[in-house]
């Protein structure tokens, strides 16, 4: 079954140099406003299976993200269509939904439930959780007593305990030290295995070339390579000696 | 599908609430006293100023001057508070997708608690000066119309503040405006000339629909409760609809 089916995806930002603030509009609505349309991605199109990763890959600026989160319904997209068959999980950024002078306890319960779990399952996952993010002993700690890759730790553990059908990640492999490293790929292997479906985003292209079943390579807003991740590694290695 | 929804912002609003009022009010003895001590000096402050002049004539200044006091503080806290939801939670806007106006609620519901806890030592001390406490449970539709009330300046003020970043400003001036024009420490004739101001104000409406029914025990004239009604679903209705058109947009703008 296919999980999420992406048809002539265009986005574009507005680039305006209207003001934010609403006394000068008020004051002098005169004042020349610049408008500029960038666009960031272009007739994107792409499928990913079930039980399978798809890597994507590119330049800074790219549009790698702005993928991600057209697909998570975070933006708003232009033009083209979305489709998803199943619970959506989207991890941006591994510091999300922290609220520093709560202990980590308060943060997983708060996380959890914005993750779309409810209390219920929460106590019965809570264990796991901490026990596989190897924080066991910090369950009173604030989490402005963390270190970040603690913190790291904790929000993959949260987030690959709850319930979904699609995984998002954004760069969010390269932290930890290698046996954590390697316990979450085991786990990101075992939700494969379950049908689970992940694109990940990432410039470590070793990461890409191993795990993923299939990798795209996005350039200045569109495609320009996609199928086995080896290939379009190295095509994307060999413009940027270009 | 919308049950669903509905399911999970209010899990949300109210888990986030619960755990951000019971971080407030750890690592400190007083804890809740702390928030009490802001309307009741206030109260003590006023009343020691207000009781012979303006307060005078008015029956039961005390009773009138607090819950006036603790209704007013609900509103300006928990909106100067909301006003920055969005933008202090754009990380997680921008990383997420989920009911993102649970976050106002949640603050709404924070504040809400404090509150009932005002609500509490009122009815302690309406007991004390021996007025009939079952009143206070008529409070409790006014007080959902104004949280209904209060939800929705809130969703409408935040979302405004991610395209004009000086609303906030504007808001804190308009708080003090609402402060002196609400009769909070004063009454006002309803058939004087200056009374014309309290009829676009709506917390006028909801304090006199408050005392009506807590303190001075008869039902609120019909104009009051139609304007407690009326104002509450037309702020909420406003708000829902600006916030869900925005909110596409929000996350651009972050």
């Amino acid at each position: 079954m296919e999980r999420i089916i992406v048809n002539n995806l265009s986005k574009s930002f507005k680039n305006n140099t209207r003001s934010k603030n609403f006394l000068a509009r008020l004051v002098s609505p005169s004042i020349k406003e610049k408008k500029e349309k960038f666009c960031v991605l272009k007739d994107i199109s792409l499928k990913v299976d079930e039980g399978e990763m798809l890597g994507i890959i590119g330049k800074n600026g790219s549009g790698k993200t702005t993928l991600l989160r057209l697909i998570a319904g975070i933006y708003e997209k232009d033009s083209g269509s979305i489709k998803l068959n199943g619970n959506l999980i989207s991890v941006i950024n591994l510091f999300i939904g922290i609220e520093d002078r709560f202990p980590m306890k308060e943060n997983v319960y708060s996380l959890c439930t914005i993750l779309g779990l409810r209390n219920k399952e929460i106590k019965k996952r809570y264990k796991q959780i901490i026990e596989f993010a190897e924080l066991k002993e910090f369950e009173g700690v604030e989490l402005y007593k963390f270190s970040n890759g603690m913190i790291q730790r904790l929000i993959f553990s949260i987030i690959v305990h709850c319930d979904f059908d699609i995984l998002l990640l954004d760069e969010v492999l390269e932290f930890g030290d290698e046996s954590f490293k390697s316990k979450c790929i085991d786990k990101i292997q075992e939700l494969l295995k379950k049908g689970v479906s992940i694109i990940f985003v990432s410039h470590g292209l070793e990461s890409i070339k191993n795990y993923c079943n299939r990798a795209v390579w996005i350039d200045d807003a569109v495609i320009k390579e996609q199928g086995e991740p080896s290939k379009v590694v190295d095509a994307y290695l060999n413009s940027l000696e270009k | 599908m919308i049950k669903n929804e509905l399911k999970q912002f209010f899990n949300l609003s109210f888990s986030l609430a619960k755990s951000e009022f019971k971080l407030r009010n750890e690592g400190s003895y007083l804890g809740i006293l702390w928030y009490l001590l802001n309307p009741i000096l206030l109260f003590l402050l006023l009343f020691i100023v207000f009781s012979k002049n303006l307060g005078a004539n008015i029956e039961s200044y005390d009773l009138y001057l607090f819950l006036g006091i603790i209704m007013f503080n609900f509103f300006s806290i928990t909106t100067s508070e909301s006003i920055w939801g969005i933008l202090s939670h754009k990380t997680i806007f921008k990383s997420i997708n989920f009911p993102r106006s649970s976050i106002i609620f949640g603050t709404v519901l924070k504040h809400l608690f404090s509150h009932l806890f005002e609500i509490i030592i009122l009815t302690g001390w309406m007991l004390f000066s021996g007025v009939n406490i079952i009143s206070i449970l008529y409070y409790l539709p006014v007080l959902l119309f104004f949280i209904l009330f209060i939800f929705g300046v809130s969703l409408i003020i935040s979302s405004l503040l991610v395209y004009f970043a000086d609303i906030s400003n504007l808001w804190d001036f308009i708080t003090k405006v609402l402060w002196f024009v609400t009769p909070l420490f004063y009454t006002i004739d309803p058939n004087s000339n200056a009374s014309i101001l309290n009829q676009v104000n709506p917390l006028y409406y909801f304090v006199t629909a408050g005392r009506d029914v807590v303190i001075y025990n008869h039902l609120p004239e019909l104009n009051i409760i139609l304007g407690i009604i009326g104002f509450s679903l037309i702020f909420l209705l406003v708000g829902i609809i600006l916030f869900k058109k925005l909110e596409k947009k929000f996350t651009e703008n972050l």
